[in-house]
This record gives structure tokens, C-alpha cells and sequence, in this order.
């Protein structure tokens, strides 16, 4: 029907012609508009039911909108001319489209189905909470740091440095081939999950993959449901289910690592890092980044917190850690923001803290039997602490917005905030 | 405030607008640089309608398709205010700072 003939025929045939192509265009037209249109429902049918209901039309119109002005491409809706254009090129240009498209869809609704879950679990305090924009910062800026150190301890946990080294060293000892348990499955994957997902600025994914390693991290613990599991009175276990937890707080509340690297910058990042490293290396072992160079100590098949401080670099190794420790904290107090990410920060750390000073204990007074001054771990110690600071910190600035909306209420316009409100101002406070 | 919600408030500014015509206007204001899809546009505008700062209008039957238009409301309209005149100082003090603009009179 597309003869390179058509140019010699009667201008009745050539009009003949030209409508009979134009209907074939339209046929196919509608034909891809069917099919695009089952496909886009597919892909809907994965929204939220109250959101189906409410907007799966209107979003099927808007998709198939883009799609016919695409088709027609930028020059208008000459169907006919430009279907002998639709080769290779503009094929594969469609094919794009439609995988961008429905990755985008997905996308969507992974993020409706996030916020109306939010919405259930999240009390409205917690919205509020960070509506504040010096939290919102802190617990951005905490949603970088927190998947670093999930994977530095994940890590260092797993000596995964360490049996490179030593496997490019050709030493024997490899601890990934000693043991893994069902238990170290959380970490082991959360971990790097978190890490990768953050990276890619997909916040709420890596929210809930914090969430789930924490949460699994706990489940491990259940009686009878993993083999070898630590306890729940380690401080290791403990610092990684609050790190989780954190780390979910952080990415699903906050705006996210976009906003907390801008604020951090890529300088305090690599610092973070660094310290990060300084801090795995040394609670673990010097050897948990370089491998062995000589045999490795006996009792390393098992290891839990005890036994791991044998080979550590003792006494300098702990001064260092209480030293990056300390001046972390010192570096935080400065500005309004970093203050409220040393508070936020410290709700995980205080596990480490019992960690170390376990270590401390050990080096100076030698093995733990049960005698040496030292602070047990113990699941009250690890946990309430840790707990009480977060209610402080939710109670501490939920007073200081109802003292700021009170103070504007009785001045009948807010010239000065308290210590807590935001910027934008609180959504009480819009009284008139 | 994230560049696509602000530029979806920017184009509910200037009056209501149904999905595919906001679509467009961003792509528009923003010199085709940000072009929404579907799913974004979507989730952006279920997140606005949470937060209270978009919301439906009147509906429109076109085609025998719903045509549902968005509109901003006085706290949408206020939040953006507020996010225009943060990136105004910012782009100020960069500016000063680069030496380009005569900066504040």
C-alpha cells in the first residue's frame, strides 16, 4: 500500500490511497492504545486500593496523553506521515519510555503503600517532631552517617576485609569460611542493602531495609528460631538493632541523604567514614581490615565480644577509640543541628560505649570472670538508656512547641520562638 | 521542599490544573529540564493532599474520561512563599559571593 509507485497514480487513487493508509495508521493507533491501556491497569492495580478508586482513571488518561503526544511525536498528531518514520530508532525510544514508565509507576506506588503504612505506624508526634527543620536536618544528616556505620560494623563483624587480606596474603585463616550462622543473616544482608539503596537516593526502600534488618535482627533472638545467636544482652546486638532502628528513623522521616550529605558535605562524609573505620578496626580487631601476617590467636573460631579482645592493639586501641569518640562529640556541639545529631547519634552509640569499657576493663584488669570492676552488659543496661533518651528527646521538644504556640497565643502574634519551632513555621500556629 | 514538589506548586499557583496539564506547566517552568511521569506526579500530589497543601477541585468529564483538577490552598500557597523566599536569600548570598549581581541595594 506504500509503493514508491504512488507518485504516478490519478490524483483520485492517490487520495484513495492516502485515506486508506491514514485508516491503517489509526487501526494500529488505537490497537497500541488498547494495549498500552491494559498494561498501564496492570501496573495500577499495584496501587493502594483508596488510591485506585480514587485516581486510577485520571492516571491511565494522563499516561495515555503522554503516550499519543510521544507517538505523534513533537511535530503534531500527522499519524500518517510519520508512521513509515516509526523504525529502529523511535522503537527503541518507545521501548525506553515504556520501561521508564513503569519503573516510575512502581515507584509510585512503593511510596504510597510506604506513606499510608507511615501513616498507620507513625504517630501524628513524630510527624509533627520533624516538621521542626533543625530534626528534620539532624536525623537527615543521621541517614548518611547511620548506613555507614551499619556496613562498618557489618564489616568488621564478619572480617570481610580481613579474609581478602588474608586471602591475598595467602594466609589459611578465613572466618567467612569458618562460620556463618542464620543468625548473622540480618546484618549480613541488611547491611550492604541499606548502604546500596541510600546511595541510590531510593530513601524509603532503604528505610524499610533498616527497618527489616533490625527487626530480623531481633527476631534472630526468638527461642528455637536461629542457631548461635548472640543474646540479646551482647552489646553487639543491641548496637546493631538500635543502628537499624535509627537508620529507619532517619531515612523514612527525614528528607533523606540528598539533604544530609548537602549539609555534612563529601569532606564530613569521608571523616565520618574514617571514623567509622578507625572505630570497626579497633573494637574488633587491628586485623578485621589488614589480615594476618603471623597465625591467628586460638580462640577466634567463636567470636563473640570476649574473646575478640585478645588480639586487639589493648590499651592504645581504647585510648583511640574514647578519642575519636570524644572528639565527635566535641565537633557536635557547635551549630543547632549538629547538637541535635550528637543526641540523636548517641541513642545507638550507648551500646558501643558498654562495648567498649567491656574492652577497657579487659585490658587493664585482664579476662573477664565475673569479679573484674566492670559494668555487665545486660539487657536492661543496653536498652533502656537508649530509650529513655529518644522519649527525652521526643518529650523535650514537643514541650518546647507547645511552650512556643502558647507564648504566640498570649502575644497574639509570635515574635519569638522557642527553642523547638521550626522555621516554617508550626501548623498550629496559623491563627491569624 | 524538593524541586518536583516545588515546581508542581508552582503550577498550581497560578490557578487549578488537572494531572496532564500539570505535567506539562513543569516541564514548561522549568525549561523541559524536570519532566514528571506519571507515578511521580501521582505520589507527589497523594503527598500534598496529605500534608494539606493541594487539593482536589472540580472534576470534569472529557472523552467519557474523568478530568480531576488540583488546586493549592492558602497553606500550600504560604509553604511556597516560604521555600521562594529561602532560595531567594540563598541565591543572593551566592551571587554576592560569586560577585555577579550588584547584590542588595
Amino acid at each position: 500500500m506504500s509503493t514508491p509507485g504512488d507518485l504516478q497514480n490519478s490524483p483520485a487513487e492517490r487520495q484513495h490511497l492516502a485515506g486508506q493508509r491514514a485508516q491503517h495508521a489509526e487501526q494500529r493507533a488505537a490497537r497500541r492504545r488498547n494495549r498500552l491501556e491494559k498494561r498501564y491497569r496492570r501496573l495500577l492495580a499495584l496501587y493502594p486500593r483508596d488510591h485506585r478508586r480514587e485516581h486510577a482513571e485520571e492516571m491511565v488518561d494522563v499516561l495515555l496523553a503522554v503516550a499519543a503526544t510521544d507517538i505523534a511525536g513533537p511535530a503534531g498528531a500527522n499519524l500518517g506521515g510519520s508512521a513509515r518514520g516509526l523504525r529502529p530508532a523511535a522503537a527503541a525510544q518507545r521501548l525506553s519510555r515504556d520501561v521508564a514508565d513503569a519503573a516510575d509507576l512502581l515507584a509510585g506506588a512503593a511510596r504510597i503503600h510506604g506513606r499510608m503504612v507511615l501513616a498507620r505506624i507513625g504517630p501524628r508526634w513524630f510527624t509533627r517532631l520533624v516538621r521542626d527543620t533543625r530534626w528534620s536536618d539532624a536525623l537527615a544528616v543521621l541517614s548518611v552517617i547511620t548506613p555507614v556505620l551499619l556496613l562498618v560494623a557489618a564489616l568488621a563483624d564478619f572480617g570481610i576485609p580481613q579474609a581478602v587480606a588474608n586471602a591475598a596474603a595467602g594466609h589459611p585463616y578465613s572466618r567467612i569460611a569458618a562460620t556463618y550462622e542464620v543468625s548473622d543473616l540480618p546484618l549480613l544482608v541488611g547491611a550492604p542493602l541499606v548502604t546500596v539503596l541510600a546511595c541510590l537516593r531510593l530513601r524509603r526502600l532503604a528505610g524499610m531495609a533498616a527497618l527489616a534488618t533490625g527487626i530480623g535482627q531481633l527476631a534472630v533472638g526468638v527461642p528455637g528460631s536461629a542457631l548461635a545467636f548472640r543474646g540479646y544482652s551482647s552489646p553487639a546486638v543491641a548496637f546493631t538493632v538500635l543502628l537499624a532502628g535509627a537508620a529507619a528513623a532517619a531515612l523514612l522521616l527525614s528528607p533523606g541523604p540528598a539533604r544530609g550529605l548537602d549539609l555534612l558535605t563529601w569532606w564530613g562524609a569521608a571523616l565520618v567514614t574514617l571514623g567509622a573505620l578507625i572505630l570497626g578496626g579497633f573494637s574488633v580487631g587491628t586485623s578485621a581490615w589488614f589480615g594476618y601476617t603471623s597465625a591467628p590467636p586460638p580462640d577466634l573460631t567463636s567470636p563473640s565480644i570476649n574473646s575478640l579482645s585478645g588480639e586487639v592493639a589493648g590499651l592504645p586501641a581504647d585510648l583511640l577509640i574514647a578519642g575519636v569518640l570524644v572528639s565527635v562529640g566535641v565537633a557536635c556541639l557547635r551549630t543547632p543541628v549538629s547538637r541535635r545529631v550528637l543526641a540523636l547519634l548517641a541513642i545507638p552509640v550507648i551500646p558501643y560505649a558498654v562495648m567498649w569499657q567491656e574492652k577497657l576493663a579487659v585490658d587493664l584488669l585482664g579476662p573477664l570472670n565475673g569479679t573484674t570492676a566492670v559494668i555487665h552488659s545486660s539487657v536492661p543496661l543496653l536498652y533502656l538508656p537508649p530509650l529513655l533518651l529518644a522519649f527525652l528527646i521526643v518529650a523535650g521538644t514537643q514541650l518546647a512547641r507547645w511552650r512556643a504556640t502558647g507564648h504566640e497565643r498570649a502575644e497574639g502574634r509570635g515574635g519569638q520562638m522557642g527553642p523547638a519551632s521550626s522555621p516554617p513555621g508550626p501548623p498550629g500556629a496559623v491563627s491569624a | 521542599m524538593q524541586e518536583p514538589t516545588f515546581l508542581i506548586l508552582t503550577a498550581l499557583a497560578a490557578g487549578a490544573q488537572h494531572g496532564y496539564g500539570i505535567m506539562s506547566d513543569v516541564s514548561r517552568i522549568s525549561d523541559g529540564r524536570v519532566r514528571l511521569r506519571a507515578g511521580t506526579l501521582y505520589a507527589a500530589l497523594d503527598r500534598l493532599k496529605a500534608d494539606g497543601l493541594v487539593t482536589s477541585d472540580k472534576e470534569e468529564v472529557v472523552d467519557g474520561r474523568l478530568r480531576r483538577y488540583y488546586r493549592i490552598t492558602d497553606e500550600g500557597a504560604q509553604q511556597l512563599a516560604v521555600e521562594v523566599e529561602r532560595l531567594r536569600a540563598n541565591a543572593a548570598v551566592a551571587a554576592t559571593r560569586l560577585g555577579l549581581a550588584g547584590g542588595t541595594a
